[in-house]
């Protein structure tokens, strides 16, 4: 008996070992490429660096800069979360009334759903592209289209003013996830037991009072997580930018990523920055703070409506 | 009379739909067909969306002179190899965690958890390329293979994890008690039940590696013979070289969305399972 309990004890302990050596190189490799790099900003925060140059330890003097003399900076969050909110406006109604016009079953509901999740796959950044030669301001189809209708007498240059390259930038990023969106809510909407709608029928509820009184209800939960990811998504957003109209005009349209990533390359033929790596770091934690802000706050908030409904 | 309103919503809900299959696809199918166009053509713009004459040979042409070939190659190589790699450091990871009882799993969880709120995006881009090039890794497809294979894809993970949380631990149990050890039993057991799963990573790394753009840019700025394709296509707008050649930065945009628009056709299941399951998870 004894053997046999040694044995497994054995058995056991090299049981454990197994587990951490299959686990060991992936830990390895999300230290070095998840957790350093974290650590590699919030050091060279504090320098002055170009890469070439000495590095000087300068203190808070980058934060410094960033809170008081970067105005730029503080104009690409805008515009950042400018975005999230106006794409937000128009893709969370636009998702949800897709989910429920799908969700009743009606004929060639699955094929929508396909065409609708199709610019998903898609690569981001071949995205960008694609719209860039859409809303060319020469030979772009659109402003042919707008000719053609009559809405214009003359071509518009889209990404030569502010106001429409940001409508471009919300128009493309919509284009990108408003499927997905409209998947989530599907789950959602399938979840909810059909004997509810039934029984409000019965009692004499239309159709628009079921949708605010259950539907709505029923994917709160799947609308928080939609607009969790919505609002992260779009601060995260990188490529789409810089492929679309990297900051043009004069810089205008920067979201904060890209602010932030040309001072650690230089992007773009048009680019006169010189890469500040220290200054970049400042911001990048600056940046992740804020990130690390809007989740918490988020987070308590759904916290708290969660316990209102209860 | 109520036939008819019934008649009347059914055609405002269908031409809703269409209105939105229209914006979902058109981009899409536009370029498809724009890719076949002469450049003059392109050059003149217009409303027409179907080729006034065929010209095959953009494609002939982008293969050959804009080197498309090689870039195609250099994206299928990135993509086999992240794909099986990461399908396989998925599976692992996720096994790990959801059978694991050491404290040392839990906690790698657990910051593995944290990292998908604390992070600096794009932005760890430049660390990970200086560290990089400690080890020579700089200038090949292969810093960014070993990022994406072995830096564990939060979404990838918790997807795997929860698949294998589904599968009954009685059956380990009953191979443990016959002697099968915690790796035996990965291998043994666990791996060959999980076809299903080896479907939805697969295609979530296909995805991200087919896509993959700033991640190579930066490793391979300089190396232009290594680019995959995206990043080849993208450098041809910014290049200049595009206003010359729009039917060939047309027909690269074409050879880049296509596998992934076949792809899509015959998979669509595992791809919207695989996407919306890890979120919905993590």
């Amino acid at each position: 008996m004894s053997r046999i309990l040694k044995k497994s004890n054995k058995l056991h302990k090299g049981n454990k070992i197994q587990e951490i050596l299959m686990i060991t190189p992936m830990t390895i490799g999300f230290l070095m490429f998840s957790v350093y790099p974290i650590i590699w900003v919030l050091r060279w925060s504090f320098f002055k660096y170009n890469g070439y140059s000495e590095p000087v330890f300068i203190g808070l003097d980058n934060f410094v800069r960033a809170f008081t003399r970067d105005s730029a900076y503080w104009g690409s969050l805008k515009n950042t979360f400018l975005i999230a909110g106006l794409k937000m406006l128009i893709e969370i109604p636009l998702s949800l009334l897709l989910a429920v016009l799908l969700n009743n079953r009606i004929k060639g509901s699955s094929f929508f759903r396909v065409v609708f999740f199709l610019p998903s796959v898609f690569s981001i950044a071949v995205v960008g592209l694609i719209f860039s030669i859409l809303f060319s301001a020469y030979n772009g189809i659109i402003n042919a289209a707008l000719r053609e209708l009559g809405f214009i007498s003359r071509n518009i240059s889209w990404f030569s003013d502010k106001g429409h390259a940001m409508f471009v930038i919300i128009l493309v990023s919509l284009w990108t996830t408003f499927g997905l969106n409209m998947i989530y809510f599907l789950m959602g909407l399938q979840n909810t037991s059909k004997s509810l709608y039934e029984c409000s029928s019965i009692d004499g509820a239309n159709e628009i009072q079921q949708f605010f009184h259950i539907t709505v209800p029923m994917v709160a939960p799947i609308l928080q997580l939609v607009l969790m990811m919505s609002v992260l998504g779009t601060m995260k957003m990188t490529d789409l930018i810089l492929v679309l109209t990297n900051g043009a005009p004069g810089g205008s349209t920067e979201v904060v990523m890209t602010y932030i990533f040309k001072y650690f390359f230089s992007y773009g033929e048009s680019s006169s920055k010189e890469v500040q790596f220290g200054y970049a770091s400042a911001m990048a934690v600056i940046t992740a703070i804020i990130l690390g802000i809007v989740t918490l706050i988020y987070l308590k908030v759904s916290k708290k409506m969660q316990s209102i409904d209860e | 009379m109520k036939k008819v309103t019934k008649l009347i919503l059914r055609m405002i809900l269908y031409g809703f739909l269409a209105v939105v299959t229209l914006f979902a696809v058109f981009p899409v199918v536009y370029i498809l067909l724009s890719s076949f166009k002469s450049n003059q053509e392109i050059l003149v713009g217009g409303v027409r969306i179907i080729p006034l004459e065929w010209h095959l040979e953009n494609y002939v042409q982008a293969w050959n002179l804009a080197n498309f070939g090689k870039l195609t190659f250099n994206s299928i190589f990135y993509t086999v190899v992240v794909v099986a790699g990461c399908v396989l450091t998925s599976i692992l990871a996720g096994y790990v965690f959801a059978r694991g009882t050491t404290r040392f799993s839990q906690v790698v969880n657990v910051m593995l958890l944290c990292s998908m709120f604390v992070s600096i995006g794009t932005l760890s881009l430049y660390p990970q390329l200086s560290l990089a090039k400690l080890f020579g890794l700089n200038g090949t497809l292969w810093g960014p293979i070993i990022i994406r294979v072995f830096g564990m894809n939060a979404t990838q993970v918790f997807v795997a994890t929860g698949f294998i949380r589904q599968i009954s631990k009685e059956i380990d149990e009953a191979a443990q008690i016959d002697g099968c050890s915690f790796f035996g039993i990965f291998c043994r057991i666990i791996f060959p039940l999980c076809k299903p799963l080896v479907a939805t990573t697969g295609l979530m790394a296909f995805r991200t590696a087919w896509s993959d753009y700033l991640l190579p840019y930066v490793f391979t700025i300089s190396a232009k013979e290594k680019w995959p394709l995206v990043v080849g296509v993208v450098s041809l707008k910014s290049s200049g070289e595009a206003v010359s050649s729009w039917n060939l930065m047309l027909a690269g945009i074409s050879i880049s969305i296509l596998p992934m628009f076949i792809i899509y056709l015959f998979l669509n299941k595992y791809f919207i399972s695989g996407l919306t399951e890890g979120s919905v998870k993590g």
